[in-house]
């Protein structure tokens, strides 16, 4: 129960990473990602969109939104918080990255 | 609309809106003329087959040669684009670019189609360091 409560009040961030498994960017980006997982209260759900049809679909459910926020077009890596439709695209420093996701909070 | 067109000296075949004037092959002049895609398929499928990734690599950088561009000196980086694009080739029909997603509209989807038009991409277009999405292309130094 106790451990319910507080988990709670933890509040974590619902984030969506679209990365491809053949993408330098995305590889490059992947301990960023497990870094940020670390030090802060930041969850990615990671989703695979070559290699993947379910995921891929979702990522293409989001185009409307996605697309104009990346050149038009669905690229990978893609960052989305589904809760505020926010978006951030391709490799970014440490910091950037950061920043974006905690802003979802 | 753009359709299929074929030279009548050499056979050469071409897929466009407007015919080359000269053909590039025999350099004949006004040499095309417009066929149907039916004899464009049945003429063409007998060439038909996949490309080894060494000759594919062969024809990217021939073709980058004669550009301001060059395949990118990382292998490594190189190797991995080359597993997601013929792994999307087999999987997906062709080879789509691997740092990016299809829509499934075909017509859409063959602009992602490896080598695409990058040098329009914003991570190339005025760049120095310019290269495509993927990173496949940089621009080569002077
Ligand atoms: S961005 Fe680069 S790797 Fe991707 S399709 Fe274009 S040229 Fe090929």
């Amino acid at each position: 129960m106790l451990v319910r409560a507080f988990r709670k009040e933890e509040k974590v961030s619902k984030l969506i990473m679209f990365h491809a498994r053949e993408c330098p960017h995305c590889k490059t980006m992947m301990p960023h990602v497990d870094r940020l997982e670390k030090e802060e209260k930041v969850k990615f759900e990671r989703l695979e969109v070559w290699h993947d049809e379910k995921n891929a679909d979702m990522m293409r459910s989001y185009r409307p939104v996605i697309a104009p926020k990346c050149g038009g077009q669905l690229r990978t890596p893609t960052f989305f918080c589904p809760e505020t439709s926010d978006v951030l695209c391709g490799e970014v420093p440490y910091d950037k990255l950061k920043d974006w996701a905690l802003k979802q909070g | 609309m753009k359709k299929y067109w074929r030279c009548y000296v050499c056979g050469d075949l071409h897929f466009g809106v407007k015919a080359p004037e000269v053909c590039p092959t025999c350099l004949v002049k006004n040499a095309y003329v417009e066929i149907s895609s039916d004899e464009a398929e049945r003429t063409t499928r007998p060439t038909r087959r996949t490309m080894s990734r060494t000759e594919f690599r062969t024809a990217i950088e021939s073709f980058a040669e004669k550009n301001e561009f060059q395949v990118n000196p990382d292998t490594a980086k190189v190797e991995m684009l080359f597993d997601g694009m013929f792994a999307n080739e087999q999987n997906h029909g062709l080879k789509y670019c691997p740092c990016r997603l299809r829509t499934k509209d075909f017509a859409e989807d063959l602009k992602l189609v490896c080598p695409c038009n990058f040098i329009i991409h914003e991570s190339y277009k005025g760049k120095e360091d310019g290269e495509c999405w993927c990173g496949l292309f940089v621009r080569r130094k002077k």
